[in-house]
């Protein structure tokens, strides 16, 4: 069964003749466990997918239907619930809260969803052990490398127990080695026998998008690809 | 790039900047606030300078009608060919002068010799005599007494003369610019100027208002003769003028020469006006002379006036000409002036002239005292000048940290160093200079307001314009400070961004310097050191402190209390941005705060949060500091006018009287209009005093009594009164109960005179269950004269009345002054105070000396021959060579010091016992008949009386007075004296209560009311509250424009601190923009934000207010050492005294409002701010474009 589903979302920026459509009609579905690497060329609207898929940004018209519920078309603030308790954030620049230590960022993110402080810790020092970060969890960012951030903002991200993780070039600022590491991790999630967490990926790597279960390419404001090549138009042969 | 390029792409670069400066105008908005604040308080600074010069200018020019003194060019028989005797070329001098433009109005004037030098210090200058009064004739007024002595002369200056002098005028100073000036004084419904044709015709006289007084002068009078001295030759004391040569009377005076004098009489003149005496200022004319029409003068009287130089042409200068920006420039006009007038003959005659400058001499006088308010008051506007440039210098990082991305992305895209920096410099001068003219100009426009002020946060508009100015170098000042400091900060800034890694500064920021904590403790435990120092020595805990070196002790007070706020607010911000740690720990668990709690952690850390946090410590406390001092200085000046009158209006009149005598004398004197409003809204009431002595003991005590009525009218004070609480006291006093001076508990053995260790003083009001509160029995002999040979009862009032008096000084308060040389004889002076007075060499044979006090009094070959002493207190009073003879009454004469003195019985002091006569002098004798041997009927009169602590003073009574004396209620009174004495006071001192009128029109009214009075023969002296207020208000517990500058400091820091705390929000917010998107990204939701947020930033805010508003109380006690030390300077300067201490008043009601409308901005900046961030693109924040 599909955890996340997208129908026919239309997205445009500007007005008048200024006007851009970026996205044109996505559908797209996602099932649970399943991670799916979204591609496609810069500006042609990968981000802005994800954006209003994390409720960052209303969609013109269109659904989204995550377990069950229905949303897509209302502002940021409408949606607080979808990014307390369904999705989960991963960004290219990490965006950890600098003064506050790895445990705290993590424990942050699950008091604003109204757990319980001790619960709270509990959980975020599970998440914590399972990015492998146990003996780092009272450093400040700044005190982490951007791989160990990286793992932090995942940790973060799991701790509430999101179905989904929405993850935005997350490997673009990290060396190779760290790069693998957190496609490991990745997988992990997405793969384990009793919670399988659900992922879609945004990158610009083709190495990484190769590593998804299912890929798929954005072009001209539609999901209508799934072909590493035709997304970077290498060959141009289009599905 | 060459120079003429970058002279060519000027405009264009211009118009770029000041374009990229509209763009960012958010983030150089701190800058425009600190450069806008710094230009409006350093030039409000020093306009207010140049306005307070231009006042003090202004006003000391009223103080002498006349602006120069021409005299002829030699003194007489030198140069025959510049001189004339004839008063006709004189005159048309006057005419030649008066065509130029500078002259407004001329006159010929017989008065004062010439000087024909410059300087005040110059011999001659002090050598040239007036022409001194020697005697007054006429059939009215009691002018037989009257001896033309003004021993204030010589208080107030140069020893040139001690003696009134007349003035006489041509028909010039009766018309135009003179008369106008000269009439201003006159007092209204004392008669007029007169008119050139009235003068002549009445042949006029207009005295002072003090003679009038003294001689029981009134308008239309006619004196039959003046007579006056003129000085015919002069030489120096040591050479001595040949008696045979003077053909008057042979003079030896202070100033150390010797003169011969003739007399000149006028005769039958007219008194046409009575005038309000001018200051004595500037001696150059002896001060408040008798002024005559020349007219008066017979042609041979004139001639020997002209052949011993006295005379000279009285000028007006059109002074709207005179440059009035500053007294540099006013004096550079006067001397190019005085040259030019100089430099020419006049008439055909070719008379010479010499023109002696009278304004630029004050102008002299004038800068010293001015230097020293200056001093003062640019000490303490430092704090708000390093507020402004703080706000300067944290707007301008502030500004410059959020475009440190700008500038490294400039600088990848191949931008050079320079070039950004120029980019950057110049934006910031465009910004800056439009922020400099705005608080220049509108510097400019508020300092007329601060210079109105008369109180703290009181303003009324003063008597003169002030149109103060910058001079160039003072605004290039203001530049340097505002724009020049804001460039070099802003180059230092942008500097250290270019060193950075490119790399870095796109990314974030990190690099911090750690601020030099350990220079703030030092600042604040030195600030601290200070504090305690001005405590300790206040407080007389330790009077001299801990410092006992005196220089360093000096150098702590001075600066100390700069260093306590600067270095207090640089640690205590610390605190303050810890704030959020306090919120966290009281409302972590709750509710409030419970989900978003985390998100406080180590927020305080961030710069900017500290920085908000100093600069709302800094304008808190001087806001703090501000109204503290400013409220006190104010009250200060209020309390020590009260003290000073005692009530709203204070008469003494030359008779005794009863109260409803004493009510419809004023009524009479008061206009017509007023007289209902005043009789509705009267009350009145005296302070009698009677002698007793404690049981045990034989010194007598002066009781002073505080009738019932006196709780209302009297102006109270807790100062003056033992504890705090007036009503407890005076219902204690009035239930029997009695306070003692310090000396009077000391001599009656009490605890509180502070002199039997440090337990033995302190200002509360003691309760009857206290073992201090003493119970002691006094006695009170009721003391009736009788003659013994028939037993008759002698009545004392009636002796009074039959005694041939030819003065009546009746309860008069003498206090600091110098009556040497005085004539008191026949005085009346029942209930008079002296406290340091000298009456040496003073007149007083045949006087009354009765219930008098004499303290500290100099009566060192004093003529107290006949003199009648009963009933009066003396304490370290000398009568070295004083002649006793005859001295009849109830005196103890071995109290007083009399080597060289005559005793009663004739012999010298020393081969007799001196001893008060117990025969009565012939005056008295006839009054008592001649074989009288005077006995007294003593009636004892015993009262029990409870002690209730120490007073100071009573209102309108000193302290000295009050000091050895206790005070009893009006009950304890009636039980001694009687109902009939009690119920029907008589006094010559009266006290009034005049309810609104008191206030009416700015206290106008009274003050003209009190002009009135004074004038009025029957009136020895009257004083009223609004003229008292009104001269302390320049000396006395803050110096004048003080208060204004105080309302001013209190107005901008409390604008600075509303305004910073919109801007630095703001800029805080936005920094913070990120942070709190990514907050929401992982699921918080706006409500979740906005309590975060408050939390956070109310938190840092209310904190640093509080510790804000403790610094500023720590500052105002440690500033009021440094108060206190200008205030003392001020009063010797302004040659007043007050007793008030200035005990620090905390305005809490100002402070609360000041702090909830800070809040209440902060909310709202809060709240707008917030909104704000939370409406931004969320997605866009985080890919940070």
């Amino acid at each position: 069964m599909a955890v996340l589903q997208v129908i026919d979302l239309h997205k445009s920026f500007g007005t008048g003749s200024d006007r851009l459509e970026v996205l044109k009609g996505i559908d797209l579905s996602i099932e649970r466990g399943e991670l799916v690497a979204l591609m496609g060329p810069s500006g042609c609207g990968k981000s802005t997918l994800l954006n209003i898929i994390g409720g960052l940004l209303a969609a013109d018209s269109g659904t989204i239907i995550l377990q069950e519920r229905e949303y897509g078309l209302k502002g940021p603030s409408s949606v607080v619930d979808v990014r307390r308790s369904k999705v989960g954030w991963i960004f290219q620049d990490f965006h950890l809260i600098e003064h506050l230590s790895a445990m705290d960022n993590v424990v942050l993110a699950l008091e604003i969803a109204g757990m319980e402080r001790d619960e709270a810790e509990k959980r975020a020092a599970s998440a914590i052990d399972r990015v492998g970060l146990s003996d780092r969890a009272d450093h400040i960012p700044d005190q982490l490398s951007g791989g160990q951030q990286q793992r932090v903002a995942i940790a973060r991200a799991i701790a509430g127990d999101r179905p989904v993780l929405l993850a935005d070039e997350p490997t673009g600022n990290l060396d190779i080695s760290s790069r693998q590491e957190v496609l490991a991790l990745f997988k992990d999630l997405c793969h384990d026998s009793e919670d399988p967490i659900s992922l879609l990926l945004v990158t610009h790597d083709p190495e990484l998008a190769a590593q998804a279960d299912r890929m798929l390419l954005l072009t001209d404001g539609r999901t209508n690809a799934s072909d590493i090549r035709s997304a970077w138009n290498i060959g141009g042969e289009e599905e | 790039m060459s120079f003429r390029q970058r002279l060519r792409d000027l405009p264009d670069n211009l118009r770029l900047a000041g374009l990229s400066a509209w763009r960012g105008r958010e983030r150089g908005l701190a800058v425009v606030a600190g450069v806008f604040l710094a230009s409006l308080v350093i030039t409000t600074v020093l306009a207010y300078g140049v306005g307070l010069s231009q006042i003090f200018f202004a006003e000391s020019l009223e103080n002498e009608p006349f602006d120069a003194k021409i005299e002829f060019s030699d003194k007489p028989g030198n140069n025959i060919t510049g001189r004339t005797n004839d008063t006709q070329i004189m005159v048309n001098v006057c005419s030649e002068l008066m065509e130029r433009p500078e002259i407004a109005d001329c006159s010929l004037v017989f008065g004062r010799q010439g000087i024909h030098g410059k300087g005040f210090f110059n011999r001659d200058f002090i050598a040239a005599q007036p022409l001194e009064i020697k005697s007054v004739t006429s059939i009215n007024g009691t002018w037989q007494n009257y001896d033309g002595i003004y021993p204030e002369l010589l208080d107030g200056g140069p020893p040139i003369s001690n003696r009134r002098s007349v003035r006489l005028l041509g028909p010039g100073a009766f018309d135009g610019e003179l008369a106008e000036r000269l009439s201003k004084n006159i007092i209204n419904g004392e008669g007029s100027w007169p008119t050139p044709e009235q003068a002549n015709s009445t042949r006029a006289v207009i005295i002072p208002a003090s003679v009038a007084n003294q001689a029981n002068a009134e308008v239309g009078d006619v004196l039959e003769s003046i007579t006056f001295s003129v000085t015919t030759d002069r030489a120096d004391i040591t050479d001595g003028l040949d008696e045979d040569d003077c053909q008057g009377k042979l003079e030896a005076a202070e100033n150390e020469f010797q003169y011969c004098k003739i007399n000149m009489i006028v005769t039958n003149l007219t008194i046409h006006g009575i005038y309000e005496e001018w200051d004595i200022g500037n001696p150059t004319l002896a001060p408040n002379p008798f002024f005559i029409t020349w007219t008066a003068l017979e042609d041979a009287q004139r001639k020997v006036l002209f052949d011993n130089d006295h005379v000279y042409l009285g000028v007006a200068i059109d002074r709207t000409m005179m440059p009035t920006q500053s007294t540099s420039e006013a004096e550079d006009w006067l001397e190019a002036l005085g040259t030019d007038i100089e430099s020419q003959n006049y008439t055909e005659s070719g008379i010479e002239l010499f023109y002696f400058d009278i304004v630029g001499g004050t102008i002299t006088f004038l800068n010293i005292f001015l230097g020293l308010i200056q001093a003062f008051d640019y000490i303490i506007m430092i704090p708000i000048v390093v507020l402004s440039l703080a706000v300067l210098i944290y707007g301008l990082v502030l500004s410059l940290e959020q475009r440190r991305r700008e500038i490294a992305i400039h600088r990848v895209i191949g931008a050079s160093s320079e070039r950004l920096r120029g980019m950057i410099l110049l934006e910031l001068a465009v910004m800056s200079s439009i922020a400099w003219f705005a608080g220049y100009l509108l510097a400019l426009n508020l300092v007329p307001l601060v210079l109105d002020a008369v109180g703290f946060m009181e303003f009324r508009p003063g008597e003169f314009k002030v149109n103060p100015t910058l001079g160039w170098v003072s605004t290039l000042v203001t530049l340097l400070a505002t724009i020049g400091l804001a460039l070099i900060f802003g180059r230092g800034r942008t500097r250290r961004f270019l060193d950075i890694e490119i790399d870095e500064g796109v990314r974030r920021t990190t690099v911090k310097r750690e601020p030099r904590v350990w220079l703030h403790w030092v600042m604040f435990l030195i600030g601290c050191l200070a504090l305690l120092e001005s405590w300790l020595e206040s407080s007389k805990v330790m009077e001299d402190g801990i410092l006992t070196n005196f220089f360093i002790d000096g150098l702590v007070l001075i600066f100390g209390p700069f260093l306590l706020w600067i270095g207090g607010a640089l640690l205590l911000a610390r605190l303050g941005a810890l704030g959020p740690k306090f919120a966290e720990f009281f409302f972590g668990r709750t509710r409030l705060l419970k989900d978003v709690r985390r998100g406080l952690k180590g927020s305080g850390s961030a710069e900017s949060v500290n920085q908000l946090a100093t600069i709302m410590l800094l304008t808190l406390s001087i806001v703090t500091l501000a109204a503290v001092q400013g409220y006190t200085g104010t009250l200060v000046d209020e309390r020590t006018a009260s003290a000073e009158v005692g009530a709203d209006l204070s008469v003494t009149m030359t008779v005794r009287m009863n109260e409803s005598e004493m009510r419809t004398f004023l009524l009479g004197v008061v206009s017509e209009d007023s007289a209902v409003e005043v009789e509705r809204n009267m009350e009145m009431t005296s302070v009698p005093s009677i002698l007793v002595r404690e049981n045990s003991s034989n010194d007598q005590i002066q009781a002073f009594v505080v009738l019932e009525s006196a709780e209302d009218v009297l102006h109270w004070d807790e100062q003056a009164i033992p504890g705090t609480d007036i009503d407890d006291v005076l219902s204690d006093i009035q239930s029997g109960g009695f306070t003692a001076g310090e000396d009077a508990a000391y001599d009656l053995g009490l605890w509180g005179s502070g002199r039997r260790g440090s337990d033995d003083s302190s200002d509360i009001l003691l309760d009857s269950g206290d073992e201090r509160s003493e119970k002691l029995e006094f006695v009170y002999l009721e003391l009736e004269p009788i003659n013994s040979e028939d037993e008759q009862q002698l009545d004392l009032e009636q002796m009074l009345e039959d005694y041939p008096f030819q003065n009546n000084w009746e309860g008069v308060d003498s206090k600091n002054e110098n009556w040497s040389e005085r004539d008191f004889g026949l005085t009346n002076m029942f209930g008079t105070t002296w406290d340091n007075v000298s009456l040496a060499g003073a007149n007083l044979s045949g006087s009354v000396i009765s219930n008098s006090t004499f303290k500290d009094v100099d009566l060192t070959g004093a003529d107290l021959t006949n003199t009648v002493i009963a009933f009066s207190q003396f304490e370290n009073v000398t009568m070295d060579g004083a002649d006793l003879t005859g001295m009849f009454g109830f005196i103890n004469l071995s109290d007083f010091s009399l080597n060289g003195a005559t005793c009663p019985n004739g012999l010298p002091f020393g081969s007799t016992s001196c001893a008060v006569s117990q025969i009565p002098p012939p005056l008295v004798a006839t009054l008592l008949g001649s074989n009288t041997d005077i006995s007294y009927n003593v009636t004892k009169h015993e009262f029990t009386s409870r002690y209730l602590g120490v007073h100071f003073w009573i209102p309108g009574q000193s302290t000295s007075t009050l000091n050895p004396a206790i005070i009893i209620g009006e009950s304890t009174w009636h039980e001694l004296v009687g109902n009939d004495s009690a119920n029907n006071i008589v006094s010559a001192t009266w006290y009034f209560d005049l309810g609104s009128f008191a206030h009416d029109s700015d206290g106008d009214d009274l003050r003209a009311l009190r002009a009135t009075l004074e004038a009025d023969p029957m009136v020895v002296s009257a004083s009223d509250w609004s003229t008292a207020h009104r001269e302390v208000e320049r000396d006395g517990g803050l110096i004048f424009g003080t208060p204004g500058l105080l309302s001013l400091q209190f107005v901008v820091a409390s604008v600075a601190a509303v305004a910073s705390s919109f801007v630095f929000l703001s800029l805080v917010l936005t920094q913070r923009q990120k942070e709190l998107a990514i907050l929401q990204a992982i699921g918080a939701s706006p409500n979740q934000i906005i309590r975060l947020v408050l939390f956070e930033i109310i938190a840092i805010v209310a904190m640093s207010m509080i510790l804000g508003i403790i610094l500023g109380i720590g500052l105002a006690m440690s500033f009021n050492g440094f108060f206190s030390i200008f205030g003392f300077i001020f009063q010797i300067f302004g040659g007043s005294s007050t007793p008030i201490e200035r005990e620090l008043i905390w305005p809490w009601t100002q402070l609360a409002l000041v702090s909830a409308a800070v809040f209440a901005a902060v909310l709202i900046a809060l709240l707008v701010t917030t909104r704000r961030t939370l409406k931004a693109d969320l997605a866009s924040v985080l890919k940070g474009e």
